[in-house]
């Protein structure tokens, strides 16, 4: 519990080291001394910065837990949220709602079209990936790999060809919807998903000790008393759901349900009652500070979060992994 | 040496070949230039140039001049469909200056075709490629004309807004990401020689991705928004979304303008009218307001005559 207090430390000083940086001057500072801010800057902090450092700290929350969750699931070590299929679904259905013009639809459809469309596109995925992966009324794990990998792949060829059909304008928005970015919403869309996220990761959280048990084989949990089969179907969907949130919102944001769940399995062991709320809170301070960089590093420009949680993320985790003795598998 | 005849001979029969296909739909050929266009720029400087009779073929992005729509398409500017260069006769291949692609240029060299390649990234460069072009397709004078006649109007644009305060100007040409015109783009250049000054001339590229926060920061005088281009939206002094920052010097002062891209994303013939649409918008008390119909898709653009 010790590492869970750190960690909520770690999340805190993140949130307010990337609540106070940005590419628009604001003295933040002025805040703490009681002095109010100007419209701009007020402006800057409340609408532009916070709902998005905000909504990274839970989408990273959340991929990281995705991580954890199909690493368990799949007892497979390179197992990340984008490997069962439901990744390839939601770009699938952005792509195919700024197709149509959906990214430039006038009120809520505007707003909240392109990212509603990609989670039905997930949520299609993920039903067709679980009846496939239903072999005898029992979720199958290599088929459910296999298959997601599988849609995936084919989600990607029916982009390319969407991609090819696409206008200019459309390719532009096309590529850089699926690149990964965190993007800076209204506070009540920030709440919502907020809300649903860290639901799901309490549900998983309190299904810890299970996944501990099912960590020594299907039929040593099953002797031990827990429900297998309905373990694997929750894990599968309620990671799923997360992902679906995550890539409808931002795209695909990779390394971070990756390399956090296995970094911190390194550091703390393989307990999934100590790993499931740790990892929430370092996939939250990642993903606040890879936004915080992809933010300020060029500024004015902007550069794609995606380019740096994989910058970030590769060499730290290659270094973790010698300096640990290469225990990858110990979970 | 060997490897290049034969090559030609290739050719020469897949000319035949293509010849023998089509002597019955059409009558010969005229003689002299067949030209393909690719980029949208290019299309344009031809016309200018009096050569859109000439052109037989066009890349999917080409709609100005309009005579020129009902030609056969080839492909997108990266992509040519070779077997329809071949087939069209072309003597000319036309295209913008590209990083990918360049395998099918090679190829187009082989088999004999001119290609030319136009820089049309920058505003000085637009004009270099259109004095060039002209060159290559026995236009030079008309070229040299044209740009002498750009370079004068916009010589006049910055001589009349000399004395006025430089107004900040934020060019949005998307929105959600923000894309804004970064330096090095002919509307950055634009937006100097109308008096102005780019607030994302710090970015790293002409078209750059930027932090929506820095570009409130800087509080733009002048919105130029070119990133929604649905038909049928207003144009002119509308607010549209930027109305949310009421402290925005350009929003207070409702200097915010929509206008259709079309109207000044394509660098050619038409940069001169371009810079007085842009002196319009950022020193309207000096040029006069814009009107909607100048924001809106460019008119039928007449060629320069002799």
């Amino acid at each position: 519990m010790t590492a869970l207090g750190a960690l909520v430390l770690v999340l805190l000083a993140c949130l307010l080291l990337a609540a106070s940086l940005g590419a628009g001057r604001v003295p933040v500072l002025d805040l703490l001394r009681g002095r109010a801010l100007d419209s701009a800057g007020a402006a800057i902090l409340w609408q532009v910065r916070l709902p998005r450092v905000l909504l990274a700290a839970v989408l990273g929350g959340g991929l990281a837990v995705a991580g954890v969750v199909f690493q368990a699931l799949l007892r497979n070590p390179l197992a990340d949220p984008y490997v069962l299929g439901v990744s390839g679904g939601a770009s699938l259905g952005g792509v195919a709602a700024l197709l149509v013009g959906l990214g430039r639809a006038p009120g809520l459809m505007g707003e909240i079209g392109v990212a509603g469309f990609a989670f039905l596109g997930a949520l299609g995925a993920l039903v067709v990936i679980e009846r496939v992966a239903t072999v005898d009324g029992h979720l199958a794990v290599y088929t459910l790999l296999l298959s997601g990998a599988i849609f995936n792949a084919f989600s990607g060829a029916v982009i390319f060809f969407v991609q090819s059909i696409a206008s200019l304008e459309q390719l532009h928005a096309m590529v850089f919807y699926l690149m990964g970015q965190v993007p800076s919403l209204g506070f009540a869309h920030v709440g919502a998903v907020a809300a649903v996220v860290m639901v799901v990761c309490a549900v998983l959280w309190r299904m810890a000790r299970d996944f501990n048990v099912a960590s020594l084989g299907e039929e040593s949990a099953a002797q031990l008393g827990v429900d297998t089969e309905r373990l694997k179907r929750k894990a599968f969907v309620l990671g799923s759901l997360l992902t679906a949130i995550a890539v409808s919102v931002a795209g695909l944001i990779g390394f971070v349900g990756l390399v956090v769940p296995h970094a911190l399995r390194l550091i703390l062991g393989p307990d999934h009652r100590v790993l499931v709320p740790v990892a929430f809170l370092g996939g939250a301070s990642f993903l606040v500070l890879a936004d915080l960089m992809a933010r300020t590093v060029a500024a004015p420009s902007e550069l794609p979060v995606g380019v740096i949680t994989a910058l970030i993320g590769g060499p730290f985790f290659l270094y973790l992994l010698r300096a640990r003795g290469g225990a990858v598998n110990r979970g | 040496m060997m490897a290049k005849s034969t090559r030609l001979v290739l050719a020469s029969l897949l000319l035949v070949g293509a010849a023998c296909a089509r002597q019955e739909s059409t009558s010969a050929p005229a003689p002299g230039l067949r030209i393909v266009v690719m980029a949208p720029s290019a299309a344009e400087m031809l016309g200018a140039l009096g050569l859109s009779e000439q052109v037989v073929g066009i890349g999917d992005f080409v709609s100005e001049p309009r005579q020129l729509a009902k030609l056969p398409r080839i492909g997108a500017f990266d992509a040519p469909n070779l077997e329809s260069v071949l087939a069209l006769h072309a003597t000319h291949f036309v295209t913008a200056r590209q990083v990918a692609g360049s395998a099918s240029l090679a190829k187009l060299r082989a088999l004999g075709i001119q290609v030319i390649e136009l820089d049309t990234s920058t505003f000085d460069g637009t004009l270099l490629a259109m004095k060039s072009l002209g060159a290559e397709l026995g236009a030079g004078d008309r070229a040299a004309a044209l740009v002498h006649t750009i370079e004068n109007q916009v010589a006049e644009v910055r001589r009349r807004s000399l004395g006025a305060l430089r107004k900040r100007v934020l060019f949005a040409v998307g929105r959600e990401p923000l894309y804004v015109a970064g330096p090095g783009s002919h509307i950055d250049a634009l937006i100097r020689a109308a008096g102005g000054e780019n607030i994302a001339a710090d970015a790293t590229s002409p078209y750059p991705q930027v932090s929506l926060e820095a570009m409130l920061a800087r509080r733009p005088e002048v919105i130029l928004d070119s990133a929604d281009n649905r038909p049928g939206l207003p144009l002119g002094r509308e607010l549209g979304a930027w109305a949310q920052w009421p402290f925005l010097p350009a929003v207070a002062e409702r200097r915010v303008y929509a206008l259709d891209p079309a109207c000044i994303s394509v660098p050619g013939p038409r940069l001169g009218e371009m810079a007085q649409l842009m002196a319009k918008l950022v020193h309207p008390e000096i040029f006069g307001e814009a009107t909607a119909e100048e924001l809106g898709p460019p008119r039928e653009a007449s060629p320069v005559t002799r």
